[in-house]
C-alpha cells in the first residue's frame, strides 16, 4: 500500500503550503511497521503543532520499543491539503508508511484542548472511519483517546471506543498487547471492548449511559469510577532520548527531558496541578545521563527541562551547574519554563542562561492578595517586586506576567489591582536597571479569561459571561500603566467556547458534528476560529451554550466527569472550595506535609523527590 | 577568522522528499547532522552562540540539488575522510553528504563566488519535442532581455548575461530533459522554470515544466568553470 499512495501524495504536494509536513523521512523516525499490531497515533492539529508532543512522543517510543508492536503518526493536513486529497480520494495516511489509517488496527489520538475536536473528527472522516463509535465494524481499528482533556471524556466519548485516563508509559502496552491478544484468539470487536474496560484507567464509554441524576452510569459490569493510571517511579521509563527530529521550524523545536511529573503547589483554578499528582522527580544523574544522550542522538541546540514547575525540582541547582559545565563552548543553550516567582528562580534563570537573557515570565495570576489567596497562589506582593528587582540588577531587561480574569469572587477592585501591581512591577524594574538601560525595560502583560475546569476546586463554578469579560478587560485596560506596557488578552470568545466543552456532557457532541459539519475545522488557530458557526452549531444540537458554560453545580449534583477519578477525591476538592471562599491558603504536601488529597493512597503512589519515596500517608 | 579555525567544505545532496524542505530548513538539518556527528565545530562569538557554518545558494521549495555544498568551521582538523564518515552516518539518506575536504580558511564565501548553476529541466506536456523547445528558446534568447515578475517586482534579465551557455537537449523524452545553465548572484538569478515557462509560451503548445534538478554549482575563473570541491 505504501508506496503506491505516496506516489498518489507526491503528487498533490506541488501545490500546498508548506509540504515539509507531509514528507516524513525525518532524522529518529522509526522504520519497523510490519509488526504483529500496528498502532497509528495522531495528535489532532497541524505537523508543526503535534510534533513536539512530549505525551504521544513517549508512546510512539514505548510502542516501538515492544516487540510485535508499532507506532506510526499522523497529523490533520492543513486545510488546503485536506481539500486536494478530498479531491484525490486520498485518505489520511500514517506518515512512516505512508498506509490509510483505516488499515491499522489502532488508531490513538490525544486530546490536548478543547478547541480540536472538530480537528478529531476531520481525521475520523478523512480516514474513512465512521465517526459514531457504534457505527463502526469488525475491520476498522480502534478509535482509542487519551490525554489531558481525557479527564472529562463526554463531549468526545461517542466518537471513541476507548479513552485512557492518566499516564501512558506502561498503560499504551497494556491496550495494544490486549488487543493483540484478543486479535489472535479471533474476538469481536465487543469482546476487545470488554477487554479494554477490564483494563486499569480505561474507559469504554458505550458500556455507560446517561443517568437520571445527570452524568452517566454503567450499563453491566464496567467499572461506576474509572480512577487514572499512574506511574510509581519516573525513572522506570527514562524519557524518549531518540525522539523523531523534525526538518519543519514546529512548536517547541528542541529536545526535551520531563524532570518531574505533577505539582503540588495546590493553585486552586489549576487542573494539571490536581490531576498530575502526585510529585515524582526525576534523579539529577538520570537527568544528566538523558540530556546528554538526547542531545547527540537529536544535535538539537537547545534543551528544556519541563514540568509544571521545574524550579520545584529539589536538585536542579546541581542539574543546572553541571549540564552548563559540560555543554560550555557548545553553543546548546538550556531553557527552563515558566518560573516561580522569587529569588532562587532569578538565580536558576541566570545560571541556565549562560549570559543571553531574552526574557523571563512570571504568573502572578491575580492583582489583590486577596484574591491571590482564594486561589492559593502563594505568591505575595513583595515576592514579585523583589524577584522582578532581582531580574532587572542581574541583566533582564524584559519580563512577561501572565494573569486571569473572571475567577471566583473577583471583584472589580481585584481587577484595578492587576493596573497597581503592574505600574509597581514597572516602577521596581525602572529603578532596577541602570539609569542608561530603562528605555529598554519592556513589561508584557497576558491576560487570559478563567475556565472552571474539571477535577479542580473550583468545578462547582459556572464561567463568568463573555459579555461580562469584555466589560472585566475594560475595566483592567483603563487601570493599566500608560505607557511603557504590551498588554495582550487571550480572545474571551476561545475561552467560553473552550468553557463550555470543558464543561459540558455527552450532549455537547452533537454540538461539535455540528460546528465540524458546517466547516469548523482548526478552532485554536485565531484566523480559523469563527465563533457564529458554533453558535449556530449548539441551537442545531438543541444546546443553550451559555446555560452550559455558565452552570454552578450543588455539592452533591452529578457533574459530567464524576465517572473519572483523578486521584483527588471529591471530598477534598469541596473542602479546597470552601477554604477559597474563606480566603484561607493550603500548603505545598510535597514539602510541609500531608494535605490530605487521597492522591497516593488511591493511586497507590508516593511522593518521590531526589530519588527518595515519602512514605504513602 | 579566528586562529585555529578549520574550514571543512561539504557537497551534499537534496534529494527524495528533502527537496520539499526550504533553505533554513536544509540548513537547520545538516548543523543537527554535524552536531549529532559530534565534530568539534567552531562557535560564533556574542550573545547567542551558534554553530560557525555557511550555506551555497538557495535551492527553492520543491527542488532537488545533486551537489549542493556548506562550509563549517572546525577547531581541530580532523581528517577530512574520517569527518565524511561521520557526518554520513549522522544524515538523513534524502540529504547524503558525497564530499568534504578543506579549503582555504581566508576564500571568499559559497554565496559570493559561486555564481553560475547547472540545472537538469524536465518538460512534458502536449506537443512537446526537443524541436518545438529549442525553438521556443532560441526566440526568447533571441529577444536579448527578459522580464520577470517576482512579488510585484519586475526584474529585467540580460539573457546573454545570464545564460553563460546554451541549453542543451540532454534526452528527448517524453518528457524532454534540458541541460540549462545560467547566472546567479546579486543582479538576480535567473530560475530555469522560469526561462522554460516563458519560452514555452512563444511556441503553440501545452508544455509545463515538470521537475527542476540542480545538478552543479559552479565557480567561474578567468572564463573557465569549476567546482568549489
Amino acid at each position: 500500500m505504501g508506496p503506491e499512495l505516496w506516489q498518489r501524495v507526491e503528487t498533490l504536494l506541488a501545490c500546498v503550503e508548506r509540504p515539509v509536513r507531509y514528507i516524513d523521512s525525518e532524522w529518529g523516525a522509526r522504520r519497523v511497521t510490519d509488526t504483529e499490531h500496528r498502532s497509528v497515533l495522531l495528535y489532532p492539529d497541524t505537523y508543526e503543532v503535534g510534533q513536539a508532543n512530549q505525551g504521544l512522543a513517549i508512546l510512539y517510543d514505548r510502542l516501538n520499543s515492544t516487540e510485535g508492536l508499532s507506532a506510526e503518526r499522523a497529523y490533520i493536513p492543513w486545510v488546503d491539503m485536506a481539500a486536494r486529497m478530498r479531491a484525490a480520494e486520498v485518505p489520511l495516511f500514517s506518515l512512516e508508511s505512508c498506509s490509510p489509517v483505516a488499515g491499522f488496527d489502532l488508531f490513538g489520538i490525544t486530546l490536548p484542548y478543547e478547541l480540536t475536536y472538530t480537528n478529531v473528527l476531520e481525521a475520523l472522516d478523512l480516514a474513512g472511519i465512521p465517526l459514531n463509535a457504534a457505527d463502526r465494524s469488525e475491520g476498522h481499528p480502534l478509535v482509542v483517546g487519551g490525554g489531558p482533556c481525557a479527564y472529562n471524556p463526554e463531549p468526545v466519548a461517542r466518537f471513541f471506543d476507548a479513552i485512557l485516563i492518566g499516564e501512558g508509559e506502561d498503560a499504551v502496552v497494556d491496550i495494544a498487547r490486549a488487543h493483540l491478544e484478543a486479535k489472535r484468539s479471533g474476538a469481536s470487536r465487543d469482546e476487545v471492548l470488554e477487554r479494554f474496560a477490564g483494563l486499569p484507567g480505561v474507559y469504554v464509554p458505550q458500556f455507560y449511559r446517561s443517568a437520571a441524576g445527570g452524568g452517566v452510569e454503567p450499563v453491566g459490569t464496567a467499572p461506576s469510577l474509572v480512577t487514572k493510571r499512574a506511574l510509581g517511579d519516573l525513572g522506570e521509563h527514562r524519557p524518549p532520548v531518540c525522539p523523531v527530529v523534525p526538518y519543519m521550524d514546529v512548536v517547541h523545536d528542541r529536545f526535551t527531558v520531563e524532570v518531574l511529573r505533577g505539582c503540588t503547589r495546590g493553585c486552586r483554578f489549576c487542573q494539571a496541578g490536581m490531576v498530575y499528582r502526585p510529585v515524582r522527580e526525576r534523579t539529577a544523574d538520570d537527568i544528566i545521563r538523558d540530556v546528554m544522550e538526547g542531545l547527540r542522538c537529536t544535535g538539537h541546540d537547545e534543551v528544556s527541562l519541563t514540568s509544571l514547575s521545574t524550579t520545584d525540582h529539589s536538585q536542579l541547582e546541581e542539574v543546572l551547574r553541571r549540564l552548563t559545565s559540560r555543554l560550555e563552548g557548545t553553543g546548546v543553550t538550556i531553557s527552563l519554563p515558566s518560573l516561580r516567582v522569587d529569588a532562587f528562580s532569578v538565580s536558576m534563570a541566570r545560571l541556565a542562561s549562560g549570559g543571553r537573557k531574552s526574557g523571563l515570565t512570571f504568573a502572578p495570576e491575580a492583582g489583590t492578595q486577596r484574591l491571590r489567596d482564594v486561589i492559593n497562589k502563594n505568591v505575595s506582593e513583595d515576592d514579585l517586586i523583589e524577584t522582578v528587582s532581582r531580574a532587572f540588577a542581574a541583566g533582564w531587561r524584559r519580563v512577561k506576567l501572565y494573569f486571569m480574569i473572571g475567577l471566583p469572587t473577583e471583584t472589580d477592585e481585584d481587577i484595578v489591582g492587576i493596573g497597581d501591581l503592574v505600574t509597581r512591577v514597572q516602577r521596581a524594574a525602572r529603578g532596577a536597571a541602570p539609569a542608561s538601560d530603562r528605555g529598554s525595560v519592556r513589561i508584557s502583560v497576558s491576560v487570559s479569561t478563567f475556565v472552571p475546569k474539571a477535577h479542580t476546586p473550583f468545578q462547582w463554578e459556572g464561567q463568568v459571561p463573555v459579555e461580562d469579560i469584555f466589560r472585566r478587560q475594560e475595566v483592567l485596560r483603563s487601570a493599566m500603566p500608560r505607557k511603557g506596557i504590551d498588554l495582550s488578552w487571550h480572545d474571551a470568545e476561545v475561552s467560553f467556547l473552550e468553557g463550555v466543552i470543558a464543561r459540558g456532557g455527552r450532549e455537547v457532541s452533537e454540538a461539535i458534528e455540528h460546528a465540524w459539519r458546517a466547516g469548523a475545522r482548526f478552532d485554536a488557530w485565531s484566523e480559523r476560529f469563527d465563533l457564529a458557526t458554533w453558535r449556530e452549531a449548539f441551537v442545531s444540537a438543541g444546546l443553550d451554550a451559555d446555560a452550559i458554560a455558565s452552570q454552578s453545580y450543588e455539592r452533591d449534583e452529578r457533574l459530567p466527569w464524576r465517572h473519572i477519578s483523578s486521584g483527588v477525591s471529591e471530598r477534598y476538592l469541596w473542602l479546597e472550595r470552601e477554604r477559597a471562599v474563606a480566603g484561607v491558603t493550603t500548603v505545598d504536601c510535597s514539602f510541609d506535609g500531608c494535605t490530605g488529597c487521597d492522591a497516593c493512597g488511591t493511586l497507590g503512589v508516593d511522593i518521590v523527590l531526589g530519588g527518595e519515596s515519602r512514605g504513602r500517608r | 577568522m579566528a586562529a585555529g579555525e578549520f574550514r571543512l567544505r561539504v557537497c551534499y545532496a537534496k534529494a527524495g522528499r528533502a527537496r520539499f524542505l526550504s533553505h533554513l530548513e536544509v540548513m537547520r538539518a545538516l548543523e543537527r547532522s554535524a552536531r549529532r556527528a559530534a565534530l568539534p565545530y567552531a562557535v560564533t562569538k556574542g550573545f547567542s552562540p551558534r554553530m560557525k557554518a555557511a550555506f551555497g545558494p538557495a535551492l527553492p521549495v520543491g527542488t532537488a540539488g545533486e551537489r549542493e555544498y556548506f562550509d563549517v568551521w572546525l577547531t581541530q582538523p580532523v581528517p577530512a575522510p574520517e569527518a565524511l564518515e561521520r557526518l554520513g552516518s549522522a544524515t538523513p539518506p534524502d540529504l547524503r553528504v558525497a564530499e568534504a575536504r578543506y579549503v582555504h580558511e581566508k576564500g571568499p564565501s559559497l554565496t559570493a563566488a559561486a555564481t553560475v548553476a547547472r540545472y537538469e529541466v524536465a518538460v512534458g506536456g502536449e506537443g512537446v519535442t526537443a524541436e518545438l523547445i529549442e525553438k521556443a528558446l532560441v526566440t526568447v534568447v533571441g529577444e536579448g532581455r527578459l522580464e520577470v515578475e517576482h512579488k510585484g517586482k519586475i526584474k529585467v534579465f540580460d539573457l546573454a548575461r545570464s545564460l553563460p551557455e546554451e541549453a542543451r537537449v540532454r534526452s528527448c523524452g517524453p518528457p524532454v530533459i534540458l541541460e540549462v545553465t545560467t547566472r546567479m548572484g546579486q543582479e538576480g538569478s535567473l530560475r530555469p522554470d522560469v526561462l522554460l515557462t516563458e519560452a514555452l509560451s512563444r511556441v503553440p503548445c501545452d508544455g509545463a515544466v515538470v521537475s527542476v534538478t540542480r545538478t552543479d554549482i559552479l565557480i567561474e575563473e578567468e572564463g573557465v568553470l569549476r567546482r568549489p570541491l
